[in-house]
């Protein structure tokens, strides 16, 4: 009997080792490490035309704590931002500031900042007068990018809020030949931009998020006023795309995205 | 009184002269007047050493004028003038015969007035002396047998048209004087210069006699409305209306404008002192196209002696062209997506836009077709000129080429079109424009800095020239407006200029960490106008005010129908004033010029004019002899009503250009208005031609005054003074004074 026990406790600790030690050994393979710090650039007080206008929203609580804790408005923040704005100063004549700007609902400074991008909104969760103040925004002529959510469930909790900012306009698949599509970059060949987590890219969603979505809501005189790209990941494209690990083409495809919305918005 | 103590009227001393008829050298008259002073000072001096100078002084004075009295009396003085010969002379009896003479003052109308001061008595008067001719006056003169013929039914009343025709007519005949009996109101708005002029040359007295109350008791008037000729659909106007009150002064009453039945624009006011005329605006939209018949109307108040003139008609032509405005920015800019926004909302103006997104790719919006604008900011005048404004935005002054530089200033000088420069990194002085012939367009100097342009918040303030500016007016009332602008949100940014330059004004000045600066600077320039608007930062009107707010629309939308909406065709009509007012008379003013907009002088221009009831004509008009490119005409609207012209310029066949012009008849208007007898005028015109102007009660004397002409056959009469009461009356008196003084003094 005590053989038997000994047998069994040996059995079970060198699964246990096995187990343990193949956990061991992802992390130490993974390329992308959002906790490495981000030089402040020197020209950060630089004041501008445009700034990268990241929102802060509060998050959706879930009785899932893992999952409540997996969203947040500033996931990739600052890299993210800073890599993109770089690479708009390159490739535009926009007066781009360097870094970033963190904005909220809560007060009205976000009116000073008629771009903004809100990271994660499958997990945002505004209260009605964030979402009033929101849609007040929006109908002022303030543009709002949506990124990085995925699958069926974090659209519906998206949608929670977007509802009460909109109760009365439907979010509609944005046509491939509406004007945010062509205003600089011609983006006739879209496609799903994966974020880091599908690394090493065998596959490119999330969840059940097996295509990517361009979709919208647009004023009464047809402009877009949210442009909600779903089922991708623009931020990690633009955060890894000086990474070897990350595909060039994704990164592309991210920087011509985020250049057209926001040329899209500084026009329309 | 005058009579009895100097024997002859007034006038005989005003055109008289004086001789003196006893043929005794004049000189002789003051060597003894001063004989005979020196000789009474020495008497006095010897019969009278003990009295005082003062005494002394008084009796010699009073003894000296008795004396030189009795000698001017010996010398036989009297007056010479000259006199119309009786019954060879014509006097011209003219009659207002205006429905103004039909207006009931105290005791009946003022026609029935001067009928009856000339059927009592003056006629007869007249013809016992001349031959008496009576004319009526109206539209012109017509001649009349008997005052029946008066009846008040005219519309009109010329003036100065029937006293031209009454000199040109009487310029053979021995006419010694012309009687005026009018209240002054004449419905060309005065005699001209020079009918007063061939008047005076024939030396004929206009005596005037004056109708009506010179001044009304209660009464509300429209003096004059000022409104656009010309706006575009939806345009905000303004009509700027002088009113005066009788008798109301401090009271509240209502003005509006209406087209038709629809009220456009009304508000209470307050009305200024009794007699003072005042000055009040008002805004409305222009509508949609077409011809606008406004009516500006005063509230009828209690009492009012003349209902007639509280409401005036204007005739505004509304366009149907959707002015097109070109706009080249620089870099990708809030304030361009704004601007956008904005000019969207106005359907009548046309907004087409370069914006260079990166080195090599311009977004181009708001194009006829995707070729318009393809190669890029244009290169030629025949290119560029078909805009009717333009603003340039942030672009250095280097991206133009050197003839596209030109092309900007002459868009502006010689195309007659707005030219708007806005703020930003790469205006103004920091792109350069200071070192470029575009400089010498703007309405503010450059300092020659860089670094003008900071992204710091500033102050929009309006100046008192900009209190009145449409571009400026959010609301209506001017006071109100002010205080509006001074809770609009700061700009996000500011460009510091220069000064405004001489002739530009400066609507609105921004206050900013660095000081105050011009904000909204506007001049003329050549045909053209030319505005500074110093930032790039009035998209936080839009952001950060409530969406339903619409200040930042408004604003744009002014301020680019200012930049657009006076910028004309290749052919452009005109007429001083398109509604007629009793007067068919319609100049017509053509300007033609090629697709470069230089003045075309060769040209057939031709207006072929419908009008109501079947009224059809063809205008050929010829060059101004003066102004190459200027074509004019003059025709003669026969009836009331609509009409139009339309207008087509061809040289050597080929069209140049059409256009149309609108305008319309409308008769008994002007004789509504200035209800007061216009004395100053019948004044005026009696005091210029040597005649004089008359109350009705007075006109009995007329018949004798008016002999003293010197017009038409005259003779020199002489009439004696020295047996003139006045003169036995003054010796009376002297000689009584000294008694009555030598009696105080204890002489006698």
């Amino acid at each position: 009997m005590r053989r038997k026990l000994a047998v069994s406790a040996l059995v079970i600790l060198l699964l246990a080792a096995a187990a343990l030690a193949q956990r061991r050994s992802q992390p130490v393979d993974y390329p992308f490490d959002e906790g490495a710090p981000v030089a402040m650039p020197p020209d950060a007080n630089e004041k501008t035309e445009f700034a990268f206008a990241r929102l802060r929203y509060p998050n959706w609580q879930s009785n899932d704590r893992m999952w409540s804790m997996r969203g947040s408005w500033s996931i990739d923040y600052p890299k993210a931002d800073r890599q993109f704005m770089s690479g708009v100063r390159r490739l535009t004549r926009l007066h781009v500031r360097s870094v970033e700007q963190i904005v909220d609902l809560e007060s009205d400074d976000i009116f000073n900042w008629p771009w903004i991008y809100a990271v994660e909104s499958g997990h945002w969760d505004l209260p009605d007068k964030q979402a009033a103040k929101l849609r007040e925004y929006l109908l002022r002529g303030g543009f709002l990018m949506t990124d990085d959510f995925h699958g069926t469930m974090e659209w519906e909790i998206m949608m929670a809020s977007m509802s009460r900012v909109f109760p009365d306009r439907p979010v509609v698949n944005i046509p491939a030949n509406d004007p945010i599509f062509h205003i600089l970059y011609n983006l006739d060949d879209k496609f799903q931009v994966p974020g880091t987590v599908n690394y090493p890219f065998n596959k490119t969603y999330e969840y059940d998020g097996y295509e990517a979505e361009w979709k919208g809501i647009y004023d009464d005189k047809g402009r877009l006023m949210v442009a909600i790209c779903h089922n991708m990941d623009l931020g990690d494209a633009w955060e890894w795309a000086d990474s070897p690990h990350y595909p060039e083409k994704y990164a592309g495809l991210a920087y011509r995205i985020g250049i057209n919305y926001i040329i899209y918005a500084m026009s329309h | 009184m005058f009579e009895f103590l100097f024997k002859y009227p007034s006038s005989v001393f005003a055109k008289g002269k004086l001789v003196l008829l006893a043929g005794w050298p004049s000189w002789l008259l003051l060597v003894l007047a001063l004989l005979a002073a020196v000789g009474l000072a020495w008497l006095m001096w010897k019969t009278q050493p003990s009295w005082s100078k003062l005494r002394s002084g008084l009796l010699w004075a009073l003894q000296a004028a008795v004396v030189c009295t009795l000698l001017l009396m010996l010398w036989q003085p009297a007056l010479s003038v000259s006199a119309l010969k009786p019954q060879q002379n014509i006097v011209a009896i003219v009659v207002d015969n205006s429905s103004s003479m039909k207006r009931t003052d105290a005791d009946g109308t003022r026609l029935d007035a001067a009928k009856k001061i000339l059927d009592s008595g003056l006629l007869k008067d007249l013809e016992k002396r001349f031959q008496v001719r009576l004319y009526s006056i109206d539209q012109g003169l017509h001649r009349i047998a008997k005052t029946d013929a008066l009846t008040g039914d005219s519309t009109v009343s010329k003036i100065g048209e029937g006293l031209k025709q009454l000199t040109a007519e009487s310029s053979g005949l021995p006419v010694g004087a012309v009687l005026l009996l009018s209240d002054g109101a004449d419905s060309a708005g005065g005699i001209d210069r020079q009918t007063i002029v061939d008047i005076r040359s024939q030396r004929i007295p206009v005596h005037t006699i004056g109708f009506g109350k010179e001044q009304l008791t209660k009464d509300l008037e429209i003096r004059n409305v000022d409104v656009p000729l010309r706006a575009l659909a939806d345009a905000r106007l303004s009509a700027v209306v002088r009113l005066r009150n009788r008798g109301y002064g401090g009271q509240k009453t209502r003005l509006e404008i209406r087209d038709g039945v629809k009220i456009l624009a009304a508000k209470d006011i307050t009305l200024a002192k009794d007699g003072q005329e005042q000055t009040e605006s008002l805004l409305f939209s222009a509508g949609i196209a077409g011809a606008r018949h406004l009516n500006v109307g005063l509230k009828l108040m209690d009492g009012e002696e003349n209902k007639a003139n509280n409401s005036m008609s204007r005739f505004v032509v509304v366009e149907g062209r959707k002015p097109r405005v070109l706009y080249i920015e620089g870099e990708p800019r809030w304030e361009f997506k704004f601007i956008r926004r904005a000019v969207e909302e106005d359907r009548s103006l046309q907004l087409i836009t370069m914006l260079r997104v990166t080195q090599n790719k311009i977004l181009r919006q708001g194009g006829a077709n995707a070729k318009e604008l393809e190669g890029g900011f244009p290169t030629t005048a025949e290119e560029l000129f078909q805009y009717d404004g333009l603003i340039i935005g942030s672009v250095d002054a280097g991206y133009f080429s050197l003839t596209q530089q030109e092309l900007i200033r002459q868009f502006a000088d010689r195309r007659g079109g707005g030219v708007l420069f806005l703020g930003g990194r790469s205006s103004l002085g920091d792109g350069g424009y200071d070192k470029t012939g575009m400089a010498e367009m703007l309405p503010v100097s450059l300092t020659g800095n860089k670094g003008t342009f900071e992204r710091d918040l500033a102050i929009p303030i309006v100046t008192p020239s900009g209190k009145d500016s449409l571009i400026l007016r959010l609301l209506e009332d001017p006071d109100k407006n002010v205080e509006r602008w001074k809770t609009m949100p700061k700009l996000a940014d500011f460009q510091a200029t220069g000064k405004a330059k001489p002739g530009a004004v400066v609507l609105a000045e921004m206050s900013t960490p660095k000081g105050v600066f011009p904000l909204l600077t506007v001049q003329n320039y050549g045909r053209g106008r030319v505005a500074v608007f110093a930032t790039s930062g009035s998209w936080r009107w839009q952001m950060t005010q409530p969406k339903e707010d619409t200040t930042h629309e408004m604003f744009w939308q002014q301020l680019l129908r200012w930049v657009s909406s006076a910028t004309q065709g290749q052919v452009v009509s005109s007429t001083p004033n398109p509604l007629l007012a009793d007067d068919g008379k319609l100049p017509i003013r053509v300007d033609v010029r090629e697709k470069n907009y230089l003045p075309v002088a060769d040209a057939d221009v031709t207006a072929r004019i419908l009008g109501p009831a079947g009224v059809a004509a063809q205008v050929k008009l010829t060059p101004d002899p003066v102004t190459p490119g200027v074509y004019v005409g003059l025709w003669n609207a026969p009836a009331v009503g609509d009409y139009v012209a339309e207008v087509e310029a061809l040289r050597n066949g080929q069209k140049v250009g059409s256009d149309a012009l609108l305008f319309r008849r409308e008769d008994g208007v002007t004789e509504n208005f200035y209800s007061e007898q216009n004395k100053e005028l019948l004044e005026k015109l009696a005091e210029e031609t040597g005649g004089k102007y008359w109350k009705p009660e007075d006109a009995k004397k007329l018949p004798t005054e008016i002999s003293f002409s010197e017009a038409g056959i005259t003779t020199r009469e002489t009439y004696d003074l020295w047996n003139m009461p006045f003169f036995f009356l003054l010796l009376l008196a002297m000689r009584a004074g000294e008694w009555l003084l030598r009696r105080k003094w204890g002489a006698v």
